[in-house]
C-alpha cells in the first residue's frame, strides 16, 4: 500500500429518498493506482454511490475526498481529476460519436487540436471509427457505452468511475476496453467499477467491496475477500446465501 | 375489451389525480366552464329549433365543420395532449389491433373536450326535435356519428403526426406541412377579408351544401334531409357518414398496427463526415470558458435541427406569428398597423419559448455536471446558440412587418420592442430555465407527449416566466406604445432601450442565472429525466 492520499474516500456517505435508504453512511477507501471493483445485489445501492462519489448526486450527509480534495467542497478542483461514466443517463445523442466526444473535451476548456487528436485515438482504439460521423441516436446499446467512455477518458483523467462499463458491450469491445483500463492503471491511473459480473471483477480488478443494503460488507484486495473461494460464492455467502426457491409450477410451455 | 379498457383509462386516470394536485383543479375548471357552456349550447340549439329548415341546417353544418376540423388540428398543435392510453403502450401485449380500437375510441371519450362534445352533437336532436319524429331519429344516429367522427379525426391527426415528427427526417417533414398550412391558409383569409363580413355570410348556404356532402358535415346534414322528406337523402347521408367512420377506425388501426410493430421510428440514419464542434473554431489562445460557452451554443444550434421538440417548435415559431398577423389583418377590418406585429411577436416567442431550456438536455445534461461547467458559461453558450439566427430572424420580420403596413416610419420602433421582448424572454429564461424547470417529454420521444405529473410545475413556471418578461420589457412596452400612438421619432428611444438596455438585461440574466445554475445544477440533474 502506497503512503499516497487514497485516489477515492468516501467518509459516511449517505443518501435516501422519500422513506427508501438507499446508502446508509458507506465508507471506502480506494488506493491510487487500483483496479477496484464494487459489487453488490440489485438496489444494493451501487449507483446512488457512485453518483454521489462523482458529484452527481448531492449526498444527504458525508464526504467524498479525490486524491486528497474534498468534492462538494471544491468542486473545480476535484472535477478535472475525474473521468465519470454512469449508468442509465441519457446522452447528447444528436450529435454524431465524433462531436460527442469533441464536446466532452470541449466542456473542460481543452483546446481545439488537443481534442482533435485525442477525439481520433480514442474512435481508433474503441474501434467506433466506422460510427464516428452518425449520430449517437443511431448507436447501440454497446456503441454508446463506448463513446460515453471515450468521453469521461478525453481529458485524460487520474481517477475514472465507472458505473457497469461492460454491459451490453460485445466481447470484442470489451477485449479492448480491458486493455485500455488496463494500461491505464499501469501508468498509475486509477480505475473503480461497478459491476454484477463476478468473473470479470475476479479477472481484473486488483481490489474488491462488496456493497449490500447502502454499506459495505466486505472491501480489501481480491485475495482478503474471497478467502480462497471462488468470488461469487463468497458473494453470494456475504449477502446471507440465495434466495429460496419458489416453485413455479404452472410455468410450463404447454399450459394455458 | 372496450370494458378492460375503459376500465384502464379509469384507474389511470384516477391515479393521476391523486399524484398531481394541479391535475384535479384543471379538470374541476374545465369542467365547470363545460358545465357553464351547456346552457348556451341548449339555447342555442333551443333558437334554432325555431328556424328555417335551410337556416339549421347551414349552422349546424358549419358548427359540425369546425368541430370536426378542431378536432383534427387542435390536439396536433397543443403539446401535452393526453397520451395515457397511447397505442405503443400496448406493444407487448400482444392484443389485437382490432379489438383494440373500439376499447380505444370509446375511452377517449371519457375527457371533459370530449364530453362537451357529445352534447353539442346531442344538441342537434333538440334542433331538430319540432321537425318530427324522422327528423329526431336521425339526429341522434347523427350525433353518434359525428362524435365518433370528432374522436377518430383526433386520434388519426396525432398519431400520424406523433409518427411523422418522431422521426428523423421531422425537419423536412414539417417544413413541408408548414408550407402547406400557410400556402392553404393565406389565400382562405386573404379570400374572407376581400369578401367582408356579410359577402362572406352571403356565401354560408353554397359553402354548407358542399360541406354536407364531405365527411366533416354529412352527419349534421343527414337531418335537414330528413326534416324535407327526402328520406333517401338523410339514409344516404348517414351510411355515408358510417362508411367513413368505418374507414377511419380502418386507417387508425393501420395506423397502430405500424406504430405496435415500429414503436421507435429509426429511419433516416444520418450521417456527417465533418464534425461541427472542431470547425470553423480559430485555433488561437481562447480562453477555457471561451471555448466551453462555443461548444454549447454549436450543439444548441444543432438541436434547433435535429431534434423534433425543437424542430416543431421552430415551426410553430414560424407558422403561428405569421398566421396570427393574416388573420388579424383580413378577417376583421383592422388597418394594416397590426402586420408590425409579426418582428415583435417572432421576438417574445423566441425569447419567452427558452424560459425551460435545460429540462430539454435531461439527463444528457450530467455531462455539463462533470465537467465543472460554471453557470456563467452554460447560460452563455446556450445564448449564443440563439442569438445568431435569432436576431437576423427577428431583425427580417420587422423588415417584413413594416414594410406590409407601409410604415416605415415605425421601423425603429418595431425593431426596438422585437428585440426588446426577444432579450426580455431571453433574460428572464436565463433564470427560469435553472430556477423552474419542469418535464418535457424526452428526447427522441414524441413531441406531443405529455410529461404526467407536470401540469403545475409547467403552469406555474410558465406563468412566471410570462409576467417578468412583461415586467422586464415593460420601459419597451411604454415607449413602443407612445412611438405609434403620438410621435414616431420616439422610435429611435425604443431602439435604443430595445438593444442596448436587451443587452443589458441579457447580461444581468446570465448572471443571474448563472448563480442559480451553480448554486442548484447537481440537483437539477436529479430532477430531469
Amino acid at each position: 500500500m502506497t503512503a499516497l492520499a487514497p485516489a477515492l474516500s468516501l467518509r459516511g456517505l449517505a443518501r435516501r429518498f422519500g422513506a427508501t435508504i438507499a446508502v446508509a453512511g458507506l465508507d471506502l477507501d480506494i488506493p491510487s493506482g487500483s483496479f477496484y471493483g464494487v459489487v453488490g445485489p440489485n438496489g444494493a445501492g451501487k449507483t446512488t454511490t457512485l453518483s454521489m462519489a462523482t458529484g452527481l448526486l448531492v449526498p444527504d450527509a458525508g464526504r467524498v475526498l479525490v486524491h486528497g480534495v474534498d468534492l462538494w467542497a471544491d468542486p473545480h478542483a476535484a472535477r478535472p481529476l475525474l473521468g465519470v461514466l454512469l449508468d442509465g443517463l441519457r446522452t447528447f445523442d444528436r450529435l454524431t460519436g465524433a462531436e460527442l466526444i469533441s464536446y466532452a473535451g470541449l466542456l473542460r476548456g481543452m483546446p481545439a487540436d488537443v481534442v482533435r487528436e485525442r477525439r481520433d485515438d480514442l474512435l481508433a482504439a474503441l474501434d467506433l471509427r466506422a460510427a464516428a460521423g452518425l449520430l449517437v441516436a443511431d448507436y447501440s446499446a454497446g456503441m454508446t457505452k463506448k463513446v460515453a467512455l471515450a468521453c469521461a477518458l478525453v481529458h485524460a483523467p487520474r481517477l475514472l468511475v465507472l458505473d457497469e462499463p461492460f454491459e451490453a458491450v460485445d466481447p470484442v469491445s470489451a477485449t479492448a476496453i480491458r486493455g485500455i483500463l488496463t494500461r491505464f492503471v499501469a501508468a498509475g491511473g486509477t480505475v473503480v467499477l461497478s459491476s454484477h459480473v463476478m468473473a470479470l471483477v475476479e479477472r481484473l480488478c486488483d481490489h474488491v467491496a462488496v456493497v449490500a443494503a447502502g454499506r459495505v460488507v466486505e472491501a480489501g484486495t481480491l485475495d482478503e475477500v474471497r478467502r480462497g473461494i471462488d468470488l461469487e460464492d463468497r458473494f453470494v455467502g456475504l449477502l446471507g446465501g440465495a434466495v429460496p426457491e419458489q416453485e413455479l409450477a404452472w410455468l410450463r410451455p404447454s399450459s394455458a | 375489451m372496450v370494458a378492460t379498457v375503459v376500465r384502464l383509462k379509469l384507474t389511470l386516470l384516477r391515479n393521476t389525480l391523486r399524484r398531481d394536485r394541479w391535475r384535479v383543479v384543471l379538470l374541476a375548471l374545465g369542467a365547470v366552464w363545460a358545465l357553464g357552456a351547456v346552457p348556451s349550447v341548449l339555447g342555442g340549439a333551443l333558437f334554432l329549433a325555431r328556424q328555417d329548415v335551410s337556416v339549421r341546417h347551414d349552422m349546424l353544418v358549419v358548427v359540425g365543420t369546425v368541430l370536426v376540423t378542431g378536432w383534427a388540428v387542435v390536439p396536433v398543435l397543443v403539446f401535452g395532449s393526453d397520451d395515457t392510453l397511447e397505442p405503443a403502450r400496448f406493444a407487448t401485449f400482444g392484443v389485437r389491433v382490432r379489438r383494440l380500437v373500439p376499447g380505444l375510441l370509446v375511452a377517449s371519450v371519457l375527457t371533459v373536450p370530449a364530453l362537451f362534445t357529445a352534447v353539442v352533437c346531442a344538441s342537434a336532436v333538440v334542433a331538430w326535435g319540432s321537425a318530427g319524429t324522422a327528423a329526431a331519429v336521425v339526429a341522434a344516429a347523427g350525433a353518434v356519428l359525428a362524435l365518433a367522427t370528432c374522436l377518430l379525426a383526433a386520434r388519426i391527426t396525432t398519431t400520424a403526426a406523433a409518427r411523422m415528427l418522431g422521426s428523423r427526417r421531422a425537419r423536412e417533414l414539417s417544413a413541408v406541412t408548414a408550407a402547406v398550412v400557410v400556402t392553404s391558409a393565406l389565400p382562405l383569409a386573404f379570400g374572407i377579408g376581400g369578401l367582408g363580413l356579410e359577402g362572406t355570410l352571403e356565401r354560408v348556404p353554397g359553402i354548407a351544401r358542399v360541406l354536407g356532402w364531405t365527411p366533416l358535415a354529412l352527419a349534421w346534414a343527414a337531418p335537414a334531409s330528413a326534416a324535407d322528406g327526402d328520406t333517401l337523402g338523410a339514409v344516404s347521408r348517414l351510411a355515408l357518414a358510417s362508411a367513413w367512420v368505418v374507414l377511419g377506425a380502418v386507417a387508425w388501426g393501420l395506423l397502430i398496427r405500424r406504430r405496435l410493430v415500429n414503436p421507435s421510428e429509426g429511419s433516416g440514419r444520418s450521417r456527417r463526415q465533418v464534425d461541427a464542434l472542431l470547425t470553423g473554431s480559430r485555433l488561437g489562445a481562447a480562453s477555457r470558458e471561451r471555448i466551453a460557452a462555443r461548444a454549447i451554443g454549436v450543439r444548441a444550434r444543432r438541436y434547433w435541427v435535429t431534434d423534433p421538440r425543437f424542430v416543431t417548435a421552430l415551426v410553430s415559431l414560424l407558422v403561428l406569428p405569421a398566421l396570427i398577423t393574416v388573420l388579424l389583418a383580413t378577417v376583421v377590418d383592422v388597418p394594416g398597423i397590426v402586420a408590425i406585429a409579426l418582428g415583435p411577436l417572432l421576438g417574445a416567442t423566441l425569447g419567452w419559448g427558452r424560459h425551460n431550456d435545460l429540462a430539454f438536455d435531461g439527463s444528457a445534461f450530467w455531462l455539463h455536471v462533470v465537467s465543472g461547467t460554471t453557470g456563467r458559461v452554460d447560460r452563455w453558450g446556450r445564448l449564443l446558440g440563439l442569438l445568431g439566427w435569432g436576431v437576423p430572424l427577428v431583425v427580417a420580420g420587422s423588415l417584413a412587418g413594416v414594410a406590409v403596413a407601409r410604415r416605415p416610419d415605425l421601423l425603429p420602433a418595431t425593431l426596438g420592442l422585437a428585440l426588446g421582448l426577444l432579450a426580455a424572454g431571453l433574460a428572464v429564461s436565463a433564470v427560469t430555465s435553472v430556477a423552474l424547470p419542469y418535464p418535457v417529454p424526452a428526447a427522441g420521444a414524441s413531441p406531443f407527449a405529455s410529461e404526467a405529473g407536470a401540469i403545475g410545475a409547467s403552469m406555474a413556471a410558465q406563468l412566471v416566466a410570462s409576467a417578468a418578461t412583461a415586467v422586464v420589457a415593460l420601459p419597451v412596452l411604454v415607449a413602443f406604445a407612445l412611438a405609434v400612438a403620438w410621435q414616431p421619432a420616439i422610435g429611435w428611444v425604443v431602439l435604443a432601450l430595445g438593444a442596448g438596455g436587451g443587452a443589458v438585461a441579457v447580461r444581468a440574466g446570465v448572471v443571474l442565472g448563472g448563480r442559480v445554475y451553480d448554486a442548484r445544477a447537481v440537483r437539477l440533474l436529479a430532477r430531469l429525466r
